[in-house]
């Protein structure tokens, strides 16, 4: 554990040196015109720039997604995973909103301030439980129970019980919960995520600027802007008319409707970012470091127009960047991409993360030299679990290494398996290297020490199998014999031994030259 | 054993009373930082208990190298041998004391984390959760560090304990780091303390007194 | 129950590839008193250490009432006093605090004994052991195994650093031991005087083996030095066997022989001495004897 931990840090810190020397460009990526505005505000002649959609890798080592960051995270307040969507604490005005594990209910609590006409205002506490079947101010089984739920608790406040296999509309005000229909038991849509779809915010910037316009200026020299088209961005201060997103667990994303509590069609899907060793087509949510999808609707009607998405490869090496229309169609798409160091080509930047700038190739033969380090046989392990992993506990994994070298290779969907196998083995050479020369070093020294053959066995087994750990397991646990010289064969001996392990020949000891005489007890003689 | 544990306790008072002193500065660290959390560098509190934190680990792995140093060094369990003492009781007898070593540190400061929960906050049951780990999860770091400390401490040599024990100490200690609070960390914390206890037995009853 | 309270089977101790103990094989019957002898580095604290467990065995068996050494336990180490080379006592702490551990560990305390032990000795409790003398080390160590009454007490050089009269004291409470029942005493002394008053058994070690293990009447008996004088020149092969030592300075010849029997006396009869005296041996100089190298050059004809 002590040596999976050391290199954890050793190749943590080559992978923060080459995010560090990774250039800025090659972890952005934009796309002029967006595609989701009409032509005609597109190409107004009063426009200077137009719309663009961007997205930025903030932080290629992906520390939110190490263990203390990701436990945190996982544990304030508005979290997903601790289930509480919204707390304040003010005193008095305490209010919060969160899903009560044991009663299955959602507990909702928040003061009602009512000004009077003569200036003074009135606190009244309320507190509601939610649960399938209704809502009320006491505790009541008859409400019901949640059981899985993933929710949106923006100011749609909806839900999806995946036991249940219903959306659920929950209005706070009316104090009413509106059910939707159940789905089928094999229906295809798996809802993972509802409303806000994004993961690792932190690691990911995504943004859409509008048109920007032209400034004029009049006789007198003032300036002045036209005002800009009437486009509101989505995201915090999006008002659909009435279209939520749904993120399936396919990586699919469909459109709700909320007034029905049904699907209204696909609107996308979360883009593939392209990796070192060729990923697949689709990806899923668990396959991404992290992603944000934008839906995008006008001021004026509030229609949706559309979806951006962006998503980072497991690695964090590579972004891409997606616009999809109303339909669901997909408009433009863009990689992130860096210079290659000999021609200037333009080359994804999964390829230039590794090998793009000055000390790149370095900190990546360093990595490689580290993860070469890892027992064998875990890093096969990792070949053939790497996408087991979700992206995020990649980052933190100590003994199966799924952001390895050998798990990129192992999630190459180019490749047979055949292909994908040898080129692993190939990845692995110093490792086995390695591991067949400690294998013999242990079974000579075991040899020389004595061991029975079983445990000789037993330890060159496991030292082909977990390499280097093993090999220090063995120095650590050794019997500490100072060995003796075998007065009959020569060799090296155990003095705890009853019979020298090579020649079998009884003890005999020159050094000591004890009289030929006894005088022992009568008895004893006898 | 009590008689045994006594006497490890009358001869490593002085990490009784920094234990003491720890947790007194950890309460009055909490305590703070619950009533100003909303003021202004409120949050500070909170981050002056990361260093306090490294520094009892520290101070528990130098308390389990100083148990068994000494012990080789002024072969007391030789001395004890020959009293009706085996040399398991001795051990064990060095484990409770560290283990009420570290549970002088962190009792009072769950007791007052849960006593400032009740009394701050509303009885949500996230923050139970929380408080639970993380105690749990500190109590085995600390618990590691110290059997680590009674593993490299049974040396003639300063270097090894001293150093090695250190250094050991803080990739133990990064673990946290890694892996966060969570079963992982715990589940990882309790082989470190298994394969060290056992390996300090193993030794410690095989060796020469 | 065992006749035999300690038991030594093929014990072997390798030292960094150094043999100390080549095989050694005794027993101690219960009620005696055995004195295990034998030059500095022959290996008699290491005997003691692996039976009291402090040392493992590098090869062989041990056993201490009937329980493996190895692993014996506290019940069994209650009935053993013991007082060790060197008189390890914590030294840091005060004779009183090392007084109150001992009784709270010890199953059994006779608080009469160790009391008078401590005014007989004026042993001071207020100071700590490493301020105390050597003697008075001594005499912690010695009212230490004796107050819990034990039933083995296992003594290596326990007089070591006492003066006359705490060394006769000493004997007297040994002696006191041995007239209780059921008694066993292993010492090991460097003052043979003092073994030949009390002992019952002797042993004695010489290069890894135990090449005495008899009681010590057998072995007055049994070791003879014998004064001879020849007609000529003393011959050059007495065609005896187990000679023990020998010396010869012309017509004269001082031999001493180990299990010496008439078949041996026929044997020297026949090469017709003209005087054959027994020269008469203490325990002291048996042990040397039996201790002193074989075979030094010059003095062999």
């Amino acid at each position: 554990m002590f040596l999976s931990l050391s290199l954890f840090l050793a190749s943590l810190w080559c992978k923060s040196i080459l995010a560090g020397i990774m250039p800025l460009d090659d972890g952005t990526v934009s796309l002029t015109p967006s595609g989701l505005l009409p032509d005609e505000r597109e190409n107004d002649p009063n426009i200077a720039f137009q719309s663009t959609v961007g997205a930025h890798i903030i932080r290629p080592e992906a520390s939110p997604a190490l263990g203390i960051a990701n436990h945190l995270g996982n544990r304030i307040f508005e979290s997903r995973h601790v289930r509480i969507w919204y707390f304040s604490l003010p005193g008095e005005d305490s209010s919060w909103l969160y899903l009560d594990k044991s009663s299955g209910q959602i507990n909702c609590r928040w003061t009602d301030v009512q000004r009077m006409p003569d200036g003074t205002s009135t606190r009244k506490t309320v507190q509601l439980y939610i649960g399938p079947e209704g809502v009320s101010e006491i505790p009541d089984r008859k409400l019901g129970r949640f059981t899985s739920i993933i929710e949106d608790m923006s100011e749609t406040h909806l839900l999806y019980d995946r036991d249940l296999r219903r959306f659920f509309r929950l209005d706070l005000r009316k104090r009413t919960i509106t059910k939707g229909p159940q789905l089928l038991k094999d229906d295809l849509h798996k809802p993972a995520d509802i409303g806000i779809l994004a993961k690792n915010r932190t690691i990911l910037d995504l943004y859409w600027q509008p048109p920007a316009m032209k400034k004029s200026q009049d006789d007198e020299g003032r300036v002045s802007y036209p005002p800009p088209p009437l486009i509101r961005e989505g995201y915090s201060t999006y008002q659909p008319d009435r279209y939520v997103l749904v993120l399936d667990e396919s990586g699919r994303i469909d459109l709700l409707d909320t007034e029905t509590l049904e699907f209204a069609g696909t609107a996308g899907y979360l883009p593939a970012p392209q990796t070192l060793f060729h990923s697949k087509e689709r990806v899923t949510p668990d396959d991404l470091l992290a992603y944000r999808v934008i839906p995008v609707a006008l001021k004026e009607d509030h229609k949706y127009r559309g979806m951006i998405a962006a998503a980072v490869s497991r690695e964090g090496t590579a972004l891409t960047l997606a616009v999809f229309d109303e339909k669901g169609v997909l408009i433009n798409s863009r990689q992130t991409m860096g210079k290659s160091s000999g021609d200037y080509r333009d080359v994804p930047s999964s390829s230039t993360f590794f090998f793009g700038a000055p000390w790149a190739p370095v900190m990546t033969i360093g990595k490689f030299a580290l993860e070469n380090l890892h027992p064998p046989i875990l890093s096969l392990a990792s070949y053939f679990t790497a996408s087991t992993f979700e992206a995020g506990s990649g980052h933190r994994a100590l003994f199966l290494l799924p952001n390895s070298f050998i798990g990129m290779n192992g999630r190459d969907a180019r490749q047979s398996f055949l292909e994908k196998l040898l080129s692993a083995f190939l990845l692995m050479g110093p490792s086995i290297i390695l591991a067949l020369w400690l294998n013999w070093r242990v079974g000579k020294d075991a040899a020389l020490v004595g061991l029975s053959r079983k445990a000789r066995r037993w330890w060159m087994l496991g030292t082909i199998a977990f390499g280097l750990a093993a090999y220090i397991t063995y120095r650590l646990s050794r019997p500490k014999v100072t060995l003796v010289t075998c007065a009959n064969c020569g060799h090296p001996r155990r003095p705890d031994m009853d019979k020298c392990h090579r020649c079998a020949s009884q003890w005999h000891v020159p050094d000591l030259t004890p009289p030929p005489w006894r005088v022992l007890d009568s008895a004893r003689e006898n | 054993m009590l008689a045994l544990i006594k006497r490890e306790i009358q001869d490593h008072l002085v990490y009784f009373i920094a234990a003491l002193a720890s947790s007194a500065a950890l309460i009055a660290l909490l305590s703070t930082a619950a009533f100003h959390f909303e003021r202004p560098g409120g949050d500070l509190f909170i981050g002056l208990t990361i260093p306090l934190i490294v520094i009892l680990v520290i101070v528990f792995s130098a308390m389990g190298v100083t148990q068994m140093y000494l012990d080789r060094n002024r072969r007391i369990s030789a001395f004890l041998s020959t009293l009706p003492v085996t040399r398991s009781r001795i051990l064990t007898a060095k484990i409770i004391t560290g283990v009420l070593a570290i549970l002088i540190v962190l009792l009072p400061v769950t007791i007052a984390a849960v006593a400032l929960r009740h009394l701050l906050l509303p009885s949500i049951p996230v923050f139970a959760n929380l408080i639970t780990g993380f105690v749990t999860t500190t109590f085995l770091m600390l618990f590691a560090c110290y059997c680590l400390g009674l593993l490299t401490g049974w040396t003639a040599s300063k270097i090894t304990p001293t150093f090695g024990a250190l250094g050991l100490n803080l990739i133990l200690f990064s673990l946290i780091i890694v892996k966060g609070f969570g079963p992982e960390i715990r589940l990882l914390l309790v082989l470190v303390i298994a394969a060290c206890l056992i390996r300090t037995w193993h030794k410690f009853t095989s060796t020469s007194l | 129950m065992n006749e035999n309270v300690i038991q030594v089977e093929n014990l072997v101790k390798y030292y960094d590839g150094r043999c100390v103990l080549d095989g050694i094989d005794f027993a101690v019957p219960r009620g005696c008193i055995y004195g295990l002898l034998g030059r500095n580095g022959a290996g008699k604290t290491t005997i003691i250490r692996i039976l009291l467990g402090l040392e493992p065995a590098t090869r062989g068996r041990t056993l201490l009432l009937e329980t493996d050494s190895a692993s014996l336990p506290a019940k069994t180490r209650g009935r053993i006093g013991c007082v060790a080379e060197g008189h390890n006592l914590i030294q840091n702490y005060k004779v009183g605090r090392l007084i109150k551990l001992c009784k709270d560990l010890s199953l059994q305390w006779n608080d009469e004994s160790f009391n008078h032990l401590i005014q007989t000795f004026r042993l001071p409790t207020d100071r700590r052991v490493r301020d105390l003398s050597m003697g008075m080390r001594a005499q912690l160590n010695l009212s230490l195994a004796m107050a819990i009454d034990p039933e083995l007490l296992i003594l290596d050089d326990p007089t070591l650093g006492l003066d006359t009269v705490a060394r006769r004291q000493f004997l007297e409470l040994a002696i006191e031991i041995i007239q209780k029942q059921g008694r066993t005493i292993l010492f090991c002394s460097h003052i043979l005087s003092d073994v030949e008053r009390i002992a019952d058994r002797i042993g004695i070690l010489a290069a890894g083996k135990l090449v005495v293990d008899c009681p010590l009447e057998q072995l007055k008996e049994r070791v003879k030095k014998l004064r001879v004088i020849f007609p000529e020149a003393a011959p050059a092969n007495l065609y005896l066997t187990e000679i023990v030592n020998r010396q010869v300075q012309g017509r004269e010849m001082v031999i001493t022989v180990a299990n010496w029997n008439k078949q041996k006396q026929t044997i020297l009869d026949t090469f017709k001495p003209s005087s054959c005296t027994e020269v008469p041996m203490s325990l002291e100089d048996i042990f040397i004897e039996c201790t002193r190298p074989s075979a030094e050059p010059g003095q062999v004809a």
